[in-house]
């Protein structure tokens, strides 16, 4: 009799086990299986969330265009800075000052001989007759000065004027080699008018400034550039997950009553996104308006803003509201992406 | 329907276990009382059906599903087959009544059609249709209650856990969620509440579990009564603690 007991219980615990098991299936075959439908409500809700959740959605989205149009900024002041840096080094020269008469065939054997060093980007010479007209062309305006130029004055101005060797670089701050040769080279140290020294110890200090203005530019743009993209990303984090946070309950509502992770987290993702996008056209908006402001004020200082200008005159304008947007939506996403995280990872 | 077997929890700092081999078989279509003092067990019993968390030992079958595979992934898809009600009505603030039911069957990836269809007749059973378009806040905890209960129901759960529904209402309104829950076992749910009011318990005179210190000291199946200071242990009961009890019994689990 406790025999027959046994094996009918352990039947019924077997009948309950497979019957658990045939439930469980079920359970997880139940899974939604419309991707586009969950999509579209995902985007619904995180849309209708930014609206009615507007003061802290434009907190996000003012930060974050701030942030925005820091970055630009750096990333503007970096390239106008190298662009008049260039601007102003493409423009240097070293006059090298030969003897009077010095005539042009020598000019051009000391223009092979320079030439050798790698760091010569061009060379233009002139004679002390071509340097003459130059004189006179110069001052074509000043009939005092045309007036005095008889042939006996201009005979005794090409006698006395400096034939001139311009030499342009690559480098301006490796100019050793160029003095090397014009110190040492025999043709040189013969031709090289020894009243008046080549320029390149007149123009140092400005060489200088220019060469260190270039180095902040290119280096601590891009460092600087760095360190704000950094500080926005945290400080948009931090107001996203300020925002999340107050609606931390919301979000363990959700899980209790069934809602998966992608159905809690998409609408908040879709939110932060719409504060990127916001974000995105606010700051391009604005930007461009204070740069187009600023730029004939900066101009009339010599400083290049062309390369800016040119594209925000362009079709390219609207490349640049898609950076800002696509920055805007990455920066937003992933903040939102975090800061959620922590309330999903126990469901 | 529900079937809990040598249930064990017991918190990290806590010197008593929250529960300690707790048994109990719920039917389908059963309507039951779970009752006892703060502190006695009741939350951290209905957290195990809702599988917010897991016992140290024991097991727990809910609707034919064994708890113990039902793995961290496949935890929505669960608490998608029970209703819930919760004592502070856990409504979304920001969505109106009519999205928060909604909500519950979109969760489920119901189309926008059923959606139009069921949200309005569920709406209608908890009498707040003409309060559809209304933000949470703007009802009253009876109200706000009536939502949740049409959220849970929404999707036709066979089970309804609720966790102290009438804690945070007025007599009057008790009454009525009482009146609802009633209803809503007539059409075939079982019912799990969870409660300390006795006035309740005692008037509607269905099945009372009483838990007090993690343990069942009361299971009267029929016109249970209930007294908040009087708990005594019939033999009966007792007999539900042996391990493995409810696992051995007669009924069928759905």
């Amino acid at each position: 009799m406790a025999k027959t007991e046994d094996t009918s219980e352990k039947e019924k615990n077997k009948n309950l086990k497979s019957a658990a098991k045939k439930g469980l299936k079920v359970m997880r075959k139940s899974k939604s299986k419309h991707p586009v439908r969950k999509g579209a409500r995902i985007v619904k809700y995180g849309s209708s969330g930014f609206v009615r959740n507007i003061w802290l959605s434009s907190a996000a989205t003012v930060v974050m265009a701030f942030t925005l149009i820091i970055l630009f900024a750096t990333v503007v002041a970096s390239v106008i800075l190298t662009n008049t840096a260039d601007m102003m080094r493409e423009k240097i020269d070293i006059t090298i000052y030969l003897k009077p008469n010095t005539s042009e065939q020598r000019l051009g054997e000391l223009t092979d001989v320079i030439s050798e060093d790698s760091n010569i980007k061009s060379v233009e010479t002139s004679t002390s007759e071509e340097e003459y007209e130059k004189f006179v062309a110069e001052n074509a305006d000043s009939e005092d000065i045309i007036n005095v130029l008889d042939d006996e004055m201009k005979a005794l101005m090409i006698s006395k004027m400096q034939a001139t060797m311009r030499v342009k670089v690559y480098d301006v701050d490796n100019l050793d080699s160029i003095k090397e040769i014009v110190e040492t080279n025999s043709l040189f140290k013969k031709y090289v008018d020894p009243e008046k020294a080549p320029t390149y110890d007149v123009n140092q200090v400005e060489i200088a400034t220019i060469t260190s203005w270039a180095r902040i530019a290119r280096t601590g743009g891009i460092i600087l550039a760095i360190i704000f993209l950094i500080v926005s990303v945290l400080i948009i984090f931090s107001t996203i997950r300020m925002a999340i946070f107050s609606r931390r309950e919301e979000i363990y509502m959700m899980k209790l009553v069934g809602a998966d992770k992608g159905f809690i987290r998409g609408p908040f993702l879709v939110e932060a996104e719409i504060c990127g996008i916001v974000a995105g056209v606010v700051a391009a908006t604005a930007s461009y308006f204070f740069f187009m402001f600023l730029s004939p004020k900066l101009s009339n200082y010599g400083i290049n803003v062309n390369t800016i200008t040119e594209i925000l005159e362009s079709n390219k304008l609207i490349l640049m509201y898609l950076v800002f947007m696509g920055i805007g939506i990455i920066v937003g996403r992933l903040s939102a992406w975090l800061a959620i995280s922590k309330y999903l990872r126990k469901m | 329907m529900i079937l809990v077997d040598s249930v064990t929890k017991k918190y990290p700092g806590d010197a008593k276990p929250a529960l300690d081999s707790v048994s109990l078989h719920i039917e389908p279509n059963e309507f039951a009382f779970l009752v006892g003092k703060s502190g006695a067990g009741k939350s951290t019993f209905i957290k195990m059906i809702t599988k917010e968390e897991i016992p140290d030992s024991g097991k727990i079958i809910v609707g034919g599903i064994d708890l113990d595979y039902v793995k961290k992934r496949h935890i929505p898809s669960y608490r998608r087959r029970l209703g819930v009600v919760f004592q502070d009505f856990k409504l979304l603030p920001r969505r109106t009544v009519y999205e928060n039911v909604a909500f519950a069957l979109e969760i489920a990836g119901m189309s926008g059609k059923e959606i139009r269809k069921t949200v309005p007749k569920v709406l209608e059973l908890v009498d707040l249709l003409d309060q559809a378009k209304k933000f949470p806040s703007q009802l009253s905890g009876g109200q706000q209650q009536r939502v949740s209960i049409a959220r849970s129901v929404a999707r036709q759960p066979k089970i309804l856990i609720a966790d102290e529904p009438t804690a945070n209402l007025d007599k009057l309104t008790t009454q009525e969620i009482i009146d609802l829950l009633k209803k809503i076992n007539d059409f075939g749910t079982t019912i799990l509440v969870s409660t300390h009011d006795e006035s309740i318990v005692n008037t509607l005179q269905k099945r009372v579990i009483t838990l007090a210190d993690g343990k069942i000291v009361n299971d009267q199946k029929n016109n249970g009564i209930y007294k908040l200071d009087a708990t005594p242990v019939p033999k009966e009961s007792r007999t539900l603690q042996t391990p493995g009890h409810a696992l051995k019994t007669k009924r069928k689990v759905m």
